[in-house]
């Protein structure tokens, strides 16, 4: 459960640009249909049910909106939107995270040496 | 020793002081002698008389006594009257003269050995089953609270047990609303970090620690009705694709431990209703 603070914080109020944008979008409807998708899927990719069925569930699915589908998502750098050079457990660009290392704001992060 | 007064020889003797009394005060009337011997009298009967008693008894006990009696007698007598004097001092509330009493006391002095002994019996080295210390028992012979008559100063309280529960409403908005606000107000702006990472945390910004991976997750099901689901494919047909379609899915289902048992059955409803509505359409075929 998340309690608003009485206290306000440094918030971002924009996007970096619309592309990231486009991603929320992407992002958010891709869970609401995500079920669906696995359902549908689950009867198309299938030796059981008749063909016609299947063909029937092809339409349904092609139907659901495109911004529907996870593939189309595309892990961008939180801060800077940048599409390449993104590493995923940190969600950061990799010259994002190179400023924030070297200014040790990246907690257990060291530069390598051996 | 008992010294035994009959009561008839007091009576006589009573009366006839009365009658000496009287006698006495007739026939030294006039005389000056009589006058001073009157005062001496008066200041005798000023001092008070001595109790007829004790002078019985004091006659009584100089008889019984092997000596001289008449300066036994009147020694007694004196003491009675000191006795009478003391009784009336201290009834009149006659000086005590405390410098007196005082004088006379000495200062208690304890030696070291008894300085030290009671020193060492305020700490208490004893230690108790848990290891921890024995207080020293001063004056055991205190006595508690509840022991004793009882005075019947106070009232005993009314022990009144309210037999309904008092049924608490569920909070309204406005309550709630009310005390997020005085929350709010009062709360201060975090000093350190560790307040801060509080805050966090009641946001739901911040994981509580240690970490709980099941946090979030309420699942009260037991594991049968995670494992068991052939009871909800009572509505599909028993024959057929269909029915081994959704066999297949309920093995999936009964395998998956990251769903719950709700979302478990909206699965399989979803697959009902869609089938459901493709009925016409797999009639055909």
């Amino acid at each position: 459960q998340v309690l608003p603070s009485p206290w306000a914080r440094q918030a971002r109020s924009y996007y970096v640009d619309w592309r990231m944008l486009r991603d929320v979008k992407r992002r958010r409807l891709g869970v609401e249909y995500a079920d669906e998708r696995l359902r549908i899927n689950a009867i198309r990719k299938n030796t059981i049910l008749p063909k016609e069925l299947q063909e029937v569930a092809d339409k349904e699915i092609a139907d659901l909106p495109r911004d529907s589908c996870p593939v189309r998502i595309r892990n961008r750098c939180v801060l800077t939107s940048r599409p390449r050079g993104v590493k995923r457990r940190w969600r950061l660009s990799r010259i994002v995270f190179r400023h924030f290392a070297d200014h040790a704001q990246m907690s257990g992060i060291q530069r390598a040496m051996w | 020793m008992k010294v035994e007064v009959s009561y008839r020889k007091k009576l006589q003797e009573i009366k006839a002081r009365e009658i000496a009394k009287q006698a006495t005060d007739k026939l030294e009337g006039p005389d000056s002698e009589g006058a001073a011997l009157r005062r001496t009298a008066e200041h005798i009967q000023r001092v008070k008389p001595l109790n007829p008693e004790l002078v019985e008894a004091a006659s009584a006990v100089a008889s019984s006594l092997p000596l001289n009696k008449k300066q036994t007698e009147s020694e007694l007598l004196a003491q009675l009257r000191r006795h009478e004097e003391t009784t009336d001092k201290q009834k009149k509330g006659g000086t005590i003269n405390i410098r007196n009493v005082i004088s006379e006391m000495a200062v208690k002095k304890q030696s070291r050995a008894q300085r030290a002994v009671r020193i060492s019996n305020r700490i208490s080295l004893e230690l108790d089953e848990d290891g921890q210390r024995i207080k020293p028992q001063s004056f055991d012979s205190r006595r508690s609270l509840k022991v004793g008559k009882r005075l019947n100063i106070f009232a005993k309280a009314s022990t009144e047990r309210e037999n309904a529960l008092k049924t608490v409403s569920s909070p309204t908005i406005w309550d709630v609303e009310f005390a997020k606000e005085i929350a709010a107000v009062t709360a201060q702006p975090p000093r350190n970090g560790f307040e801060e990472m509080i805050e966090w945390t009641k946001e739901g910004i911040l994981w509580e620690f240690p970490i709980d991976n099941e946090a979030g997750m309420e699942d009260d099901a037991e594991f049968h009705e995670h494992i068991f689901l052939e009871k909800h494919l009572e509505d599909f047909p028993k024959q057929g694709p269909i029915r081994h379609f959704m066999e297949l899915v309920i093995c999936g289902l009964s395998k998956n431990p990251y769903l719950s048992v709700k979302q478990k059955i909206e699965h399989i409803e979803w697959f009902h209703k869609y089938f459901e509505e493709k009925k016409e359409f797999l009639q055909e075929i």
